[in-house]
């Protein structure tokens, strides 16, 4: 499941997927805006049937490991 | 062909996009679907006479309004049947050609991204506005849609840019210049510097007509048809334009107005007086186009009044008849960069 995660967030960044790892900061490491995190969010909707994130719960999002631990709380993992 | 056109958007909501919609209408021969609330839809085109709605205007009608005051990037989303959501929705389902709201600029960049998408491979979608030049305008890309930036995105603008020039400003072969502090190849930070190579080459293999780094005075002066700049720089340019526009036409005016001699002074160049505030007039632009969405966009000024509405209509119909998001679509290989590896600490 992380290895898809990580595969995705490559995808949208334009990244290659092995250099994405739990450290990794949306905002500071891979460019994002807030534009680029719902977009995501919306991407994880389609891709792992997640519930829609609220906005401060996207906000609330630093480093990709941040967002696995939020979908393993969330997704039936 | 038809253009959906947010009614509630904008400071003038809903008499300014009801006037521009009843203008477009008649001048364009167009349809025009007004999305909005539909009594207050109805209340405007009352106030200007037209009871019922004529031959080519349609209203759809929506809720919610987005207001200045909600989160930009998430407000399609918390107001899904607003006039925006349901637009672009409209948009992106093929129910409409092309989209015009003078609403938030942030919710429209976000929404038309998220909900009718960037073409595919396009990393950010950017604001081009035409500005007034010596040369009789220049696209500006981008104008503040991205702060920030990397090289890949000005390569990316520089394409749309020129594709919009050409096929919407009717420019052949339009001159592209990277807006910079100096000519030569070295000046800038690292993102210009970087960006220079890759226009550069661009160049060279004829995809681009590049002509290097344009400062902002020869860029107002009609250098070149194309202004590629990051965000951050390109509003800045856009704004002190427009603070320029404005101190310049006030010191005429107080000029003319000094004595009798010279308000007769006025009189007699007064076709060339109105000649050039019509040039710095942004009612007269119409819109800002956002390139790199799948579908056409147009941002409209917030402060619109009827006609900025019509000319954003007009600019909408122009976009969607030049063909560019198909250009756009068939050479963003050309556009993209390798995929790198994740710097740690930023781009």
């Amino acid at each position: 499941m992380f290895e898809k995660l990580c595969k995705l967030i490559a995808d949208q960044f334009g990244v290659e997927p092995d250099s994405v790892k739990a450290d990794t900061a949306f905002v500071d490491d891979l460019g994002a805006d807030s534009v680029d995190l719902v977009d995501l969010s919306m991407a994880l909707e389609e891709e792992f049937g997640m519930e829609e994130m609220e906005a401060e719960e996207i906000e609330g999002i630093v480093t990709v490991g941040d967002l696995y631990k939020y979908m393993q709380d969330h997704l039936d993992l | 062909m038809r253009i959906i056109v947010d009614a509630m958007g904008g400071d003038n909501a809903p008499l300014a996009p009801v006037q521009g919609a009843l203008q477009a209408v008649k001048e364009y021969g167009v349809e025009v679907v007004l999305v909005g609330r539909g009594e207050e839809i109805l209340k405007a085109l009352r106030s200007e006479g037209v009871d019922g709605l004529p031959k080519g205007l349609s209203i759809t009608h929506a809720d919610q309004v987005v207001e200045m005051c909600d989160n930009p990037a998430t407000a399609f989303k918390e107001k899904k049947d607003s006039s925006l959501t349901v637009g672009l929705n409209m948009v992106k389902n093929g129910e409409g050609d092309a989209f015009v709201s003078a609403g938030s600029t942030g919710a429209l960049l976000a929404g038309a991204t998220l909900l009718v998408k960037r073409i595919k491979g396009i990393r950010r979608a950017a604001m081009a506005p035409v500005v007034p030049t010596g040369g009789g305008g220049a696209v500006l890309v981008d104008c503040g849609a991205t702060a920030g930036g990397t090289p890949e995105f000005l390569l990316q603008f520089a394409f749309m840019g020129s594709y919009y020039a050409e096929r919407v400003l009717g420019r052949p072969e339009p001159k592209v210049g990277l807006l910079n502090i100096g000519g030569e190849p070295s000046k800038g930070t690292d993102l210009q510097r970087e960006a220079y190579a890759l226009l550069k080459q661009a160049g060279e293999e004829g995809r681009i007509n590049f002509v290097g780094n344009v400062e902002a005075r020869e860029a107002v002066e009609g250098a070149v048809d194309v202004i590629v700049a990051d965000g951050y720089s390109g509003n800045i340019f856009l704004k002190t334009m427009e603070g320029t526009g404005l101190f310049l036409a006030r010191e005429i005016k107080k000029m003319f107005m000094r004595s009798l001699r010279s308000k007769l002074a006025a009189l007699l160049v007064k076709d060339g007086i109105r000649d050039f505030k019509k040039l710095l007039d942004s009612n007269e632009v119409g819109g800002t186009a956002l390139v790199g969405i799948a579908r056409p966009v147009i941002k409209a000024h917030g402060s619109s009044n009827g006609t900025a509405m019509k000319n954003a209509i007009r600019q909408a119909v122009e976009f969607t008849r030049s063909g560019m998001i198909e250009d756009i679509t068939e050479n963003v290989g050309y556009m993209r960069l390798p995929v790198k590896p994740v710097e740690k600490g930023g781009e």
